[in-house]
C-alpha cells in the first residue's frame, strides 16, 4: 500500500533534513547562516512531530522557538554584526572535536549493532480521527497526572525570571529619568507657581 | 538492687563541676569554683558510701548493666555500662573520700595560685574518670577510665607549666606509661581475641575455656594463651602502679601541686593496676607463671624502692618511695593469690598515705614551698596538729600493732610466708626486711621534720604557723579511718563472705584463709598476736635505730655515708634507672631517630618519597594542568571524553 | 487528579515553596534598615518546614511511606531523614551568610528566595519518585545556585564562576536528559518502580545500559564526582564565600538522594553494570581531589578538592549494597556538617573589608580567638579522617562497606590516598597554631552565628558517640526503599 509508505518517506526525508542542517549550524562559518539554518533544523522537527500527530507540540515549536526565540536570536548576531574571524567555525579544536564525535558514533554502533530493539517494550502509535483534540489531551495529562512536574516547572520559570531580573536589573540612585505620564498629566498651574514674598529691604548702601 | 540513676549521678557529678569550674571558671569566681566541685564530689561521696554500706550489710545485690551501646562491628559490641560490687563500692567509696578530703585541702594549698579554678576543674575530672574506670563493665571502658586518669595526671604533673622540671616529669611520667599502656593494649587485644567479647563478666565465665591453649608470639615459642593475657594486662599495671622497672615516673611526678600527689600518685590512681588485677582475678588464678611474675616484681619493688627512701632529703620524694615499696607490697599480695588483702592494704594505704602527703604539704605551706628536710626540723611546737596527725600516718605505715597499716601489712607478710608459689621465700624475706626499712625512712623523716635543732632561716622561721582549717581538718578527718579501719574492716573484707563471688580464688592457693582459719580468731588477739612477730621486732629495731641517730648522734650518719659510700651512691642514684634509660632508651632513640632521620626520612622518605611524590605530583599535575586551566571548552571536552571513555568500558 | 491528600503529603515542599515566594516579596517592599525580617522569616520557615516533616515520625501510628501526586512523589523515611539534615545546614548557611552579605552589601531579600528556591529543588530531588520529577528537581536547584554564585554580579571572578557552572551544567543537564529518555524508552514509564521491573526482566537491554551510563554522568556531574569535577574549584573559589557554603553542604545531601534514587531504586536491577563504573568515579575523585589539593594555597579550592575526594569516599559506599548505601548516607550526612562548618567558619573569619581566601590568612589563628582555632581544629580534623573525630568513622564504615563488597585494591588505594590528604589538612592546622598572626583584629561574630558554629563543630565529636543512632536511622531509612 502506497499510504503506508508515504508516512515512513516522510520520515526520513524530515530527519534526513533534520541531521544535515543541525550539522550545517555548527560547521557553517557565517552566524547568520548557522541561526537559519537552526530554524530549518526546528522545522523539520517540527514535521517530525506532525507525524506523530503531535500537532499542538509542532505548532508549539515553530512558534515559540521559530517565531520568538530563533528571530531574537537573529536580531541580536545582526545587531552585534559578528563576523567570522576562524578559519574554521569549530575553532582550533576540529579536529579534536570530530575525533570525539566519530568514536562515540562508533561506540554507539557497536554497543546497538543491530540489538537496538531487543527487549524494548512493544509499542505501537494509535491512530486517531481527525476531530481528535490533541491540545485536549494534553491538557488533560498536564492537569491531571503530571500536575506536580508542571507545577515545579512553572516554579523553574518563576527563578529563572527572578534570577535574570536580579542579574541584569541595575537601580542607580543617582539615574534622573522623566516618566512620561506624570507629564502629561501635568496641569498649567503646576507649570508655574507664583510666590508671595515680601519686598525685600533696598540695600543700596544707604544704611545708617 | 541498686538505681542505675544513681549511679549516674555519682559517676558524672564531678564531670560537670569540672565542666564548670573549667569552662566558666572566670565567671563564677574562685569560691564558686570549689564551690561547685567539692559539693559534686561530696555528693558522689555520700551516694557512695551509701552503696558501700548496703553491701557491708548484705542488702545489695551486683549491678550490671550495659546504658549505652557505643559500636558494634561485626560481633564485637562495645557499650557503656557499669558492674558495681563490693570491689567496686570500696573502691568507690575510698576514691570520693580522699578526694573530697583533697578537694577542701587544696582550698588551703593553692591559696595563692593563679591556676585555682583550672586545678579544681582537673582533679574533679580525674574524680570522674577514676570512677569510670572502677565502675566499668568492660574492657573498653576499663581502656578509656585508664588513659582518662593518665592524661588528668600529665596535665597535673605538669600544672605549673613554666617549671622546667615539672615539664621533663610530665613527659616522663607520659613516655613510661606509654610502655605499659602498650602492654595493657596487647593484652585486652588478646582476650578480644580468645574470648569474642569485651564483657567482663561474659569473659569470666568463659575464662576456663582458654587453660591450655597456646599462642606462638615469636616463630618457635609456645605461649599459654591465658598467661601471654595476664603478663600483658600486668605490664599495664606496672606502668600505672608504679612498679619496677617502670616505676621511674612516680618520684618525677612530685613536681606536681602536694594535693595531687596525694590524690593521685598515692591514694587512688596509682592503685588502679592493683584494682584491676583484683578485678580480673577469675584470669589470673588460671596462670600460676604469670602470679609468680607479679609477686617478684612487687618484692623487688617493695625491698629496693624502700631503701631509695633512707637517702631521699625531699619531703616529698621520701613519702613518693615509700609509696612506691606499698604498691609493691600490694603487688606481692596479688602474687600469692591474696587479693583481698591487696585491696585491704589498698584502701588503708590510701587513708594514710594521703594524710603523710597532706601532712608533708602542710609543712610545705609552713615553710613557703620549700622541701628539703635538712632545712627543717623543730617543726612539733609550731604545727601540734599536723604533728600529731603526720605520727598517726606514721604508725599506720610502719604497721604498728593496732593502726590500720599494722593489719594489711602483716596480712600480707603472713600470706606471703604461707604462699608455696615458685619464689614465695624471696618474697617472704623481701617483705620481712621491707617493714625494717620502711620503719627507719618513716621514722627518719618525722625526726628531721619535727625534732631536734631547727634548721630552717631565719626569716623562713619568724612565718612558721600551723595550717589553717581547711588544711587540717582534711588531716584529721584522714587520721580517723588511718587509726580504725583495719579493726572494722579486717574480718567482713579477709575473712567473711565480703568479696564472695568478686574475687575469685582457687582453694589451693587461698592462703589468707588458712591464715584465718589457724591464725585469726578477732581483731584484738590479732593485734596481741602482732606484737610477737617478727614485723614488730624489726619495726622496733628501725625506731631504736633511727631514734639514736638522730636524736643522740646526728653525726653518725656522716660517718655511716663515708663508710658505705659504694651502698650510698647506688641509693642516691636510684639504682641509676634514670641513668640507664636516659643513656640506653632516650639516647638509643635519639641516635636511632637521627639515624633514622638522616638516611629513612631525609634520604629515602623525603629524597625519594616526599620529594620524589611530590616531584611526580609536579610533573602529573603539570601534565594535566591542561585540564584546569580554567577555559570552559577545556572542561567541556573533558567531560564529553570521559562520557566517550564510559561508554567504551561497556563495550569492552 | 489530586486531591487534599497529595497536599498534606507534600506540605513540607508547599511551605517552603510559599515562603520562598514570600520572602521574595517581603524583599522588596521591606525597608533596608529592616531587613533582618528576611533571616528570620526563613529560619521560621526551615522549623515550621522540620515540624512538619517530623510530625509524621513523631505520631503514634508507625510512619507509612505514601505516594502523592499520581506517583510523581513520594513522602518516606529515606527523604524525610534527608530533608531534615538539609534543614538544619541550610539554617547555619543562612545564618553565617547574613553577616557575610551585611558586610558587603550585597544584603538582598533575593538570596534568601533562591536558598529556598534551592531548597524545594533539593527537597524534589531526594523525593521524586519519576523521572520528570526527579530532573525538575535538579534544575530548579541548578538554576538557582547559578543565580546564587553570580550574586555579587560586579565581581568579575564570580561571574566568571557563575558562566563555567551554567554552561558545564547544561551540559550535563542535557546528558542526563538524554540518558533519561533512553531510559524512558526502554522501560517505556516514567515512574522508577516500574523502571526497575522493565530492568529487572531485561538487565542486558543496551538502550537500557546506554542511558544508564549518560544518567550516571549527569548524577556524577551534580556531586562533582572526577572526571566530571572541573567545575568544582572554579564555581567554589569564585563564588562568594556564603554561596559556596550554600552550594557545597546542603546540595551534596541532594544529590546524594538522587543518585540513590536513579541508580538504587530504578536502575537498581542494573548494579552489576554501574558498581564498577561508579568505582573507577570513585577512585578516580579520591586520587584527584587529594593529589590536587596538596598543590592548593586558596582555602577555598583547597575545600573543593577535598570536597571532591569526599564524594569519592561516599561513592566507595555505593559499591556495597543496602549496607554500603546506608555508610554512604551516614557519610555524606556527616559531610555535609563539616563543610558547612568549614565554610561557615571562613564567613565568621571574613570580616568587613577582610575576604579569608588563602591558607596564609589562617596564621595565628589560635592568637585571635583561641576557641575559634579549636573548633576549626575539630573541623579540618574530622575532614582528614583523624580518630576520634566522626570523619574517622564514616570513613570506616564506607571502607567496611567497600572491602565486604570485595573491592580489596580499591580499599588500599582510598586507604593511601587518605592518608596523603592528611598532609594538606594538618598544614591548615600547623598555620592555624604554631604561626605567628599577622594581625590581632577581632573577630566579630554573632551569637547565633557561633551557636551554629560550635553546634557543627562539636558534633564532629558528639555523632562518633551517636553513630549507632544515625547509621540505624541510615539503615532502616535505605531498607524502607
Amino acid at each position: 500500500m502506497i499510504s503506508d509508505w508515504i508516512p515512513v518517506v516522510l520520515f526520513y526525508a524530515f530527519a534526513g533534513v533534520l541531521l544535515a542542517s543541525a550539522l550545517a549550524v555548527i560547521t557553517v562559518r557565517n552566524s547568520v547562516y548557522a541561526a537559519l539554518l537552526l530554524v530549518l533544523a526546528f522545522f523539520s522537527a517540527a514535521a517530525l512531530w506532525m507525524l506523530l500527530e503531535a500537532e499542538f507540540l509542532a505548532i508549539t515549536l515553530v512558534l515559540v522557538y521559530v517565531g520568538a526565540v530563533m528571530v531574537l536570536f537573529l536580531f541580536v548576531v545582526m545587531m552585534l554584526d559578528v563576523k567570522s574571524r576562524e578559519k574554521h567555525a569549530l575553532g582550533g579544536y576540529g579536529k579534536v572535536a570530530i575525533a570525539v564525535a566519530v568514536a562515540m558514533l562508533l561506540e554507539m554502533v557497536m554497543l546497538f549493532a543491530g540489538k537496538l530493539a531487543a527487549g524494548l517494550p512493544e509499542t505501537s502509535l494509535t491512530r486517531h480521527a481527525a476531530d481528535y483534540s490533541n491540545v485536549r489531551a494534553l491538557a488533560e495529562e498536564l492537569f491531571t497526572r503530571y500536575v506536580f512536574p508542571f507545577e515545579l516547572a512553572a516554579v523553574l520559570l518563576l527563578v529563572a525570571i527572578v534570577a535574570a531580573i536580579l542579574l541584569t536589573l541595575r537601580r542607580r540612585p543617582d539615574f534622573k529619568h522623566l516618566d512620561p505620564a506624570r507629564q502629561i498629566a501635568v496641569k498649567a498651574s503646576d507649570r508655574m507657581r507664583v510666590i508671595k514674598m515680601p519686598a525685600e529691604p533696598q540695600s543700596s548702601g544707604d544704611d545708617k | 538492687m541498686l538505681d542505675k540513676n544513681i549511679l549516674l549521678v555519682i559517676a558524672m557529678a564531678p564531670l560537670a563541676a569540672a565542666v564548670v569550674a573549667g569552662l566558666f571558671g572566670r565567671k563564677i569566681g574562685r569560691t564558686g569554683a570549689h564551690l561547685v566541685t567539692i559539693a559534686a564530689v561530696a555528693l558522689s561521696f555520700v551516694l557512695s558510701a551509701r552503696i558501700l554500706w548496703a553491701f557491708v550489710q548484705g542488702q545489695a545485690e551486683p549491678f550490671n548493666e550495659n546504658l549505652y551501646t557505643w559500636m558494634v562491628a561485626g560481633d564485637l559490641r562495645m557499650h557503656v555500662g557499669f558492674l558495681v560490687d563490693s570491689l567496686t563500692a570500696v573502691m568507690m567509696a575510698v576514691v570520693t573520700f580522699v578526694s573530697l578530703m583533697v578537694h577542701v585541702y587544696t582550698i588551703g594549698y593553692m591559696h595563692d595560685d593563679p591556676g585555682y579554678q583550672r586545678f579544681f576543674s582537673y582533679i574533679s575530672l580525674f574524680t570522674f574518670a577514676m570512677l569510670m574506670l572502677v565502675m566499668s563493665n568492660n574492657f573498653l571502658q576499663l581502656f578509656f577510665g585508664w588513659e582518662a586518669v593518665g592524661l588528668v595526671s600529665y596535665l597535673l604533673i605538669g600544672f605549673w607549666f613554666k617549671k622546667e622540671s615539672a615539664i621533663f616529669a610530665n613527659l616522663k611520667a607520659f613516655l613510661v606509661n606509654r610502655v605499659g599502656d602498650f602492654g595493657f593494649l596487647l593484652g585486652i587485644a588478646a582476650i578480644v581475641m580468645a574470648f569474642g567479647t569485651l564483657d567482663y563478666v561474659e569473659v569470666f565465665q568463659h575464662a576456663e575455656s582458654v587453660v591450655g591453649k597456646t599462642i606462638s608470639i615469636f616463630p618457635g615459642t609456645q605461649w599459654q594463651l591465658i598467661t601471654f593475657i595476664c603478663i600483658a594486662l600486668f605490664i599495664g599495671a606496672m606502668g600505672k602502679s608504679a612498679q619496677a622497672p617502670l616505676h621511674v615516673w612516680l618520684p618525677d611526678s612530685m613536681e606536681g601541686p602536694t594535693p595531687i600527689s596525694a590524690l593521685i600518685h598515692a591514694a587512688t590512681m596509682v592503685t588502679a593496676g592493683i584494682f584491676m588485677v583484683a578485678r580480673m582475678s577469675p584470669l589470673f588464678e588460671l596462670s600460676e607463671a604469670a602470679l609468680s611474675f607479679v609477686m617478684l616484681t612487687g618484692a623487688f619493688t617493695a625491698f629496693f624502692m624502700g631503701l631509695v627512701g633512707l637517702v631521699q632529703n625531699d619531703i616529698k620524694r621520701v613519702i613518693a618511695y615509700s609509696t612506691l615499696s606499698q604498691l609493691g607490697y600490694m603487688t606481692v599480695a596479688l602474687g600469692v593469690s591474696a587479693y583481698n588483702a591487696a585491696i585491704f592494704h589498698l584502701m588503708t594505704h590510701a587513708f594514710f598515705k594521703a594524710l603523710l602527703f597532706l601532712g608533708a604539704g602542710s609543712v610545705i605551706i609552713a615553710l613557703h614551698h620549700k622541701q628539703d628536710m635538712k632545712a627543717m626540723g623543730g617543726l612539733r611546737k609550731y604545727m601540734p596538729v599536723t604533728f600529731l596527725t603526720m605520727w598517726i600516718g606514721t604508725l599506720a605505715l610502719v604497721g604498728f600493732p593496732g593502726f590500720s597499716g599494722f593489719f594489711s601489712k602483716d596480712i600480707i607478710i603472713e600470706a606471703t610466708h604461707e604462699s608455696h608459689r615458685f619464689g614465695a621465700g624471696l618474697a617472704y624475706a623481701a617483705t620481712l626486711l621491707g617493714v625494717l626499712i620502711t620503719a627507719l625512712y618513716s621514722f627518719r623523716l618525722m625526726y628531721l621534720v619535727f625534732y631536734g635543732p631547727e634548721r630552717m632561716d631565719a626569716h623562713a622561721r619568724a612565718h612558721v604557723k600551723e595550717s589553717p582549717w581547711v588544711v587540717t581538718l582534711p588531716l584529721i578527718m584522714l587520721a580517723i579511718p588511718s587509726v580504725v579501719i583495719g579493726w572494722l574492716a579486717i574480718e567482713p573484707m579477709l575473712f567473711g563472705d565480703f568479696f564472695k563471688g568478686v574475687i575469685v580464688v582457687r582453694p589451693e592457693h587461698d592462703v589468707v584463709a588458712e591464715i584465718g582459719e589457724y591464725q585469726f580468731h578477732s581483731p584484738a588477739q590479732f593485734v596481741l598476736h602482732g606484737f610477737t612477730g617478727w614485723p614488730f621486732w624489726l619495726m622496733l629495731l628501725g625506731l631504736a635505730l633511727t631514734s639514736y641517730i638522730y636524736l643522740r648522734r646526728p653525726q653518725v650518719t656522716e660517718r655511716l655515708k663515708k663508710t658505705f659510700a659504694p651502698l650510698y651512691r647506688l641509693l642516691r642514684n636510684k639504682y641509676y634507672f634514670d641513668e640507664f634509660y636516659q643513656k640506653v632508651f632516650v639516647r638509643g632513640a635519639v641516635r636511632l631517630g637521627e639515624t633514622l632521620w638522616q638516611w629513612l626520612d631525609q634520604k629515602l622518605i623525603d629524597g625519594v618519597l616526599v620529594n620524589g611524590t611530590a616531584r611526580l605530583v609536579g610533573r602529573f599535575s603539570a601534565a594535566i594542568r591542561g585540564w584546569q586551566t580554567g577555559y570552559l571548552y577545556h572542561y567541556a571536552l573533558t567531560m564529553v571524553l570521559a562520557v566517550v571513555v564510559l561508554v567504551a568500558f561497556y563495550i569492552f | 487528579m489530586f486531591g487534599w491528600s497529595d497536599l498534606v503529603t507534600a506540605l513540607p515542599e508547599i511551605i517552603v515553596l510559599s515562603m520562598a515566594c514570600l520572602v521574595l516579596l517581603v524583599g522588596l517592599v521591606l525597608k533596608p534598615e529592616k531587613d533582618g525580617l528576611l533571616v528570620s522569616l526563613t529560619m521560621l520557615t526551615l522549623v515550621f518546614a522540620a515540624l512538619v516533616t517530623l510530625r509524621d515520625h513523631l505520631g503514634a501510628e508507625a510512619f507509612v511511606a505514601r505516594e502523592a501526586f499520581n506517583g510523581a512523589f513520594v513522602r518516606d523515611t529515606f527523604g524525610d531523614v534527608l530533608k531534615l539534615f538539609m534543614y538544619m545546614v541550610m539554617a547555619a548557611v543562612v545564618v553565617f551568610a547574613k553577616q557575610y552579605l551585611r558586610n558587603r552589601s550585597l544584603f538582598k531579600g533575593e538570596y534568601f528566595s533562591l536558598a529556598l528556591f534551592a531548597l524545594v529543588g533539593m527537597m524534589v530531588m531526594v523525593s521524586g519518585n519519576n523521572l520528570v520529577t526527579l530532573y525538575l528537581g535538579l534544575e530548579l536547584l541548578a538554576l538557582s545556585s547559578y543565580a546564587l554564585v553570580a550574586f555579587d554580579r560586579n565581581h568579575l571572578k564570580a561571574t566568571e564562576a557563575a558562566v563555567k557552572y551554567f554552561v558545564l551544567g547544561a551540559l550535563a543537564s542535557g546528558m542526563l536528559l538524554y540518558g533519561l529518555s533512553m531510559v524512558y524508552g526502554a522501560a517505556g514509564s516514567l515512574q522508577l518502580q516500574n523502571i526497575a521491573q522493565a530492568a529487572a526482566t531485561q538487565p542486558d537491554a543496551r538502550l537500557l545500559i546506554l542511558g544508564l551510563v549518560f544518567v550516571l554522568v549527569g548524577v556524577a556531574f551534580k556531586l562533582g564526582a572526577a572526571p566530571f569535577h572541573m567545575w568544582v574549584p572554579d564555581v567554589y573559589t569564585g563564588a562568594p564565600t556564603a554561596t559556596t557554603a550554600l552550594i557545597a553542604s546542603a546540595p551534596k545531601l541532594a544529590a546524594f538522594g538522587l543518585a540513590v534514587r536513579l541508580l538504587g531504586e530504578g536502575l537498581g536491577p542494573l548494579q552489576i553494570h554501574w558498581q564498577s563504573m561508579v568505582a573507577i568515579l570513585a577512585v578516580l575523585s579520591i586520587v584527584i581531589g587529594n593529589l590536587f589539593a596538596i598543590q592548593q594555597t586558596n582555602i577555598k579550592r583547597l575545600f573543593a578538592y577535598s570536597t571532591i575526594s569526599h564524594i569519592g569516599f561516599m561513592l566507595l559506599g555505593f559499591v556495597g549494597g543496602a549496607d554500603g548505601f546506608a555508610a554512604a548516607m551516614f557519610y555524606i550526612i556527616t559531610y555535609a556538617l563539616m563543610a558547612a562548618g568549614g565554610f561557615g567558619l571562613l564567613i565568621v573569619l571574613s570580616g568587613k573589608g577582610v575576604e579569608v581566601e588563602n591558607i596564609e590568612d589562617l596564621k595565628g589563628l589560635n592568637q585571635r580567638n583561641g576557641w575559634l582555632a579549636f573548633l576549626m581544629l575539630l573541623i579540618i580534623a574530622s575532614m582528614a579522617g583523624f580518630p576520634p573525630l566522626v570523619g574517622f568513622v564514616s570513613k570506616l564504615w564506607v571502607l567496611k562497606a567497600a572491602l565486604d563488597a570485595g573491592y580489596l585494591g580499591l580499599t588500599i588505594i582510598a586507604v593511601i590516598f587518605a592518608v596523603i590528604g592528611a598532609f594538606y589538612y594538618l598544614r591548615v592546622i600547623k598555620v592555624m597554631y604554631f604561626d605567628d598572626a599577622q594581625t590581632d583584629e577581632a573577630i566579630v561574630a554573632s551569637v547565633d552565628a557561633r551557636f551554629f558554629l560550635n553546634v557543627l563543630a562539636i558534633a564532629q565529636l558528639a555523632l562518633v558517640l551517636l553513630t549507632p543512632m544515625l547509621l540505624d536511622v541510615c539503615s532502616s531509612a535505605i531498607a524502607a526503599l
